[in-house]
C-alpha cells in the first residue's frame, strides 16, 4: 500500500458510550513503524486514538491526527514490547458508538 | 471485511501521511497502567510478517535456509489441524521473504487443504488461487496480503461458527512458528537489538491463558506446548532484563524450538 505499510486484513473493534475508553494491547517491534487507524460511521463523533508504552508513557510521534469521527496514530518504538492502544469515544450523539481501528507497518 | 471497514481503509490512504489535524485536547503525557490493566480485554496479536520485517532491518538473513516444504504429518483432530494452518501461514511468510515461487504455491495448495480439514476451506479457496497466481508473478506484496486475508478469513470463519478456540490456535501456530525462526536467526547471528525482539511477554501470557481456557480439547501437544511456554518465560525475561551473552542466549533459544517440534507431533528433547 501507501508508502510500503502492509495494512493488516484484521480489525479490531466494539462499541463505547460517550467519554469511555478502551484499550487494546499489543506487540511493537523495534525497527518496524506503524499506523493505527480508528473509526466510526457516527459522523458527529468525536474520537481519538494515542499509543502509550508499558510503562504508561505516550510513545506516539507527534503526527496523529484526528478529523472528527477518524483519527490516527503513529508511532516508531524504542523498543519492542508491549503497548497500549487507547481508544476514546470522546464525544458522541450516539448512546453507543461503533467504533474499527485497523493499522498497518512497515 | 465488512464496507466499513473497507470504507476506512480508504480513508487510511487518503489520509496517510498527512497532518490535518493535530491533536485538539492537550493528549495526556502519562496513563496510569495498573488501572488499565485490569480492564484491557483485547491482545492483538501480530502477524509472523511483522517479526520478519523487523528481523530484515538487523541485518541480512538467509531466509531460504528457513524455508520449509515438508507436507508433514497429516491430522485429524481440529485442534491440531488448527495449530498447523498457523505455522503453515507462516511458512508462507518465510517463502515469500526467500522469493520462493514453487514453496510458496505447494503452501497455497497445502494450507487449502488444511483449512478443508476443519471444515473452513470454501472460505480459503479464493484465496489459495490467488497466492498461487501472485506466486506465478513473482508479485511478492500481493502474495503477503492474500496470506493474510488468509488467516483472517479462516479465523472470521470460525469465529462465525463459535470455534473461537480453534482461531486462537491458528494464531499461536503462526506465533511459534515465526517466534522459532526469529529464535534460530538471532542465535546464528547475536545481537542485543535481535535478542530483543523477543521480548513478547504479554503475549506468552496471553496464550498460556488461551491454552488454559482449552481443557476439552484434552490433547498433549497443547499440554506441552504449554508448558513448554511457562518454560521459556522466565528466560525470556531474563534476557531482557540482564546482560546479554551470546552463549547463554544459545541455550535459551533451545525451548522456542521445542514448542515448535511439539506441534509437528515430535517429542520434546529430540
Amino acid at each position: 500500500m501507501k508508502e510500503g505499510f502492509q495494512v493488516r486484513e484484521d480489525y479490531w473493534g466494539g462499541d463505547l458510550g460517550s467519554g469511555e475508553k478502551k484499550a487494546v494491547r499489543q506487540q511493537l517491534f523495534k525497527g518496524n513503524e506503524y499506523w493505527f487507524w480508528l473509526g466510526t460511521e457516527v459522523e458527529r463523533a468525536k474520537i481519538s486514538v494515542h499509543i502509550y508504552d508499558s510503562d504508561g508513557k505516550l510513545a506516539e510521534e507527534p503526527d496523529g491526527w484526528e478529523k472528527g469521527h477518524f483519527a490516527a496514530a503513529h508511532v516508531i518504538p524504542k523498543t519492542t514490547g508491549s503497548y497500549f492502544v487507547i481508544v476514546n469515544v470522546e464525544e458522541s450523539p450516539e448512546e453507543r458508538t461503533h467504533w474499527a481501528l485497523v493499522y498497518g507497518f512497515r | 471485511m465488512t464496507p466499513f471497514t473497507k470504507y476506512l481503509k480508504l480513508i487510511t490512504i487518503a489520509a496517510g501521511g498527512l497532518t490535518l489535524c493535530v491533536h485538539g485536547a492537550q493528549v495526556p503525557q502519562r496513563i496510569d497502567i495498573k488501572q488499565l490493566s485490569k480492564t484491557v480485554e483485547d491482545v492483538v496479536v501480530p502477524l509472523p510478517n511483522e517479526i520478519f520485517g523487523a528481523l530484515n532491518k538487523l541485518g541480512t538473513v538467509n531466509w531460504k535456509e528457513h524455508v520449509r516444504n515438508d507436507k508433514g504429518t497429516n491430522f485429524t483432530e481440529r485442534p491440531r489441524i488448527a495449530l498447523l494452518l498457523g505455522t503453515v501461514i507462516a511458512d508462507g511468510f518465510i517463502a515469500v521473504q526467500a522469493e520462493d515461487a514453487p514453496t510458496v504455491k505447494e503452501i497455497g495448495q497445502r494450507v487449502l487443504a488444511l483449512a478443508k480439514g476443519i471444515g473452513v476451506g470454501n472460505s480459503i479457496t479464493p484465496h489459495a488461487k490467488a497466492i498461487i497466481e501472485a506466486a506465478d508473478k513473482r508479485n511478492w506484496d500481493s502474495v503477503r496480503q492474500e496470506l493474510d486475508r488468509t488467516q483472517n478469513s479462516v479465523q472470521q470463519a470460525m469465529n462465525e461458527v463459535h470455534d473461537e478456540k480453534l482461531s486462537q490456535l491458528v494464531s499461536l501456530g503462526g506465533w511459534l512458528r515465526g517466534t522459532e525462526v526469529l529464535t534460530s536467526v538471532v542465535s546464528k547471528h547475536f545481537s542485543v537489538d535481535g535478542a530483543e525482539l523477543l521480548h513478547q511477554p504479554d503475549l506468552l501470557s496471553y496464550f498460556q491463558a488461551r491454552l488454559q481456557a482449552m481443557p476439552e480439547f484434552n490433547l498433549p501437544i497443547l499440554r506441552e506446548i504449554g508448558d513448554a511456554l511457562l518454560q521459556v518465560k522466565p528466560l525470556i525475561e531474563a534476557i531482557i532484563d540482564e546482560c546479554l551473552g551470546k552463549s547463554p542466549l544459545a541455550r535459551k533459544f533451545s525451548a522456542g524450538s521445542d514448542c515448535r517440534t511439539a506441534i509437528d507431533g515430535c517429542r520434546l528433547g529430540r
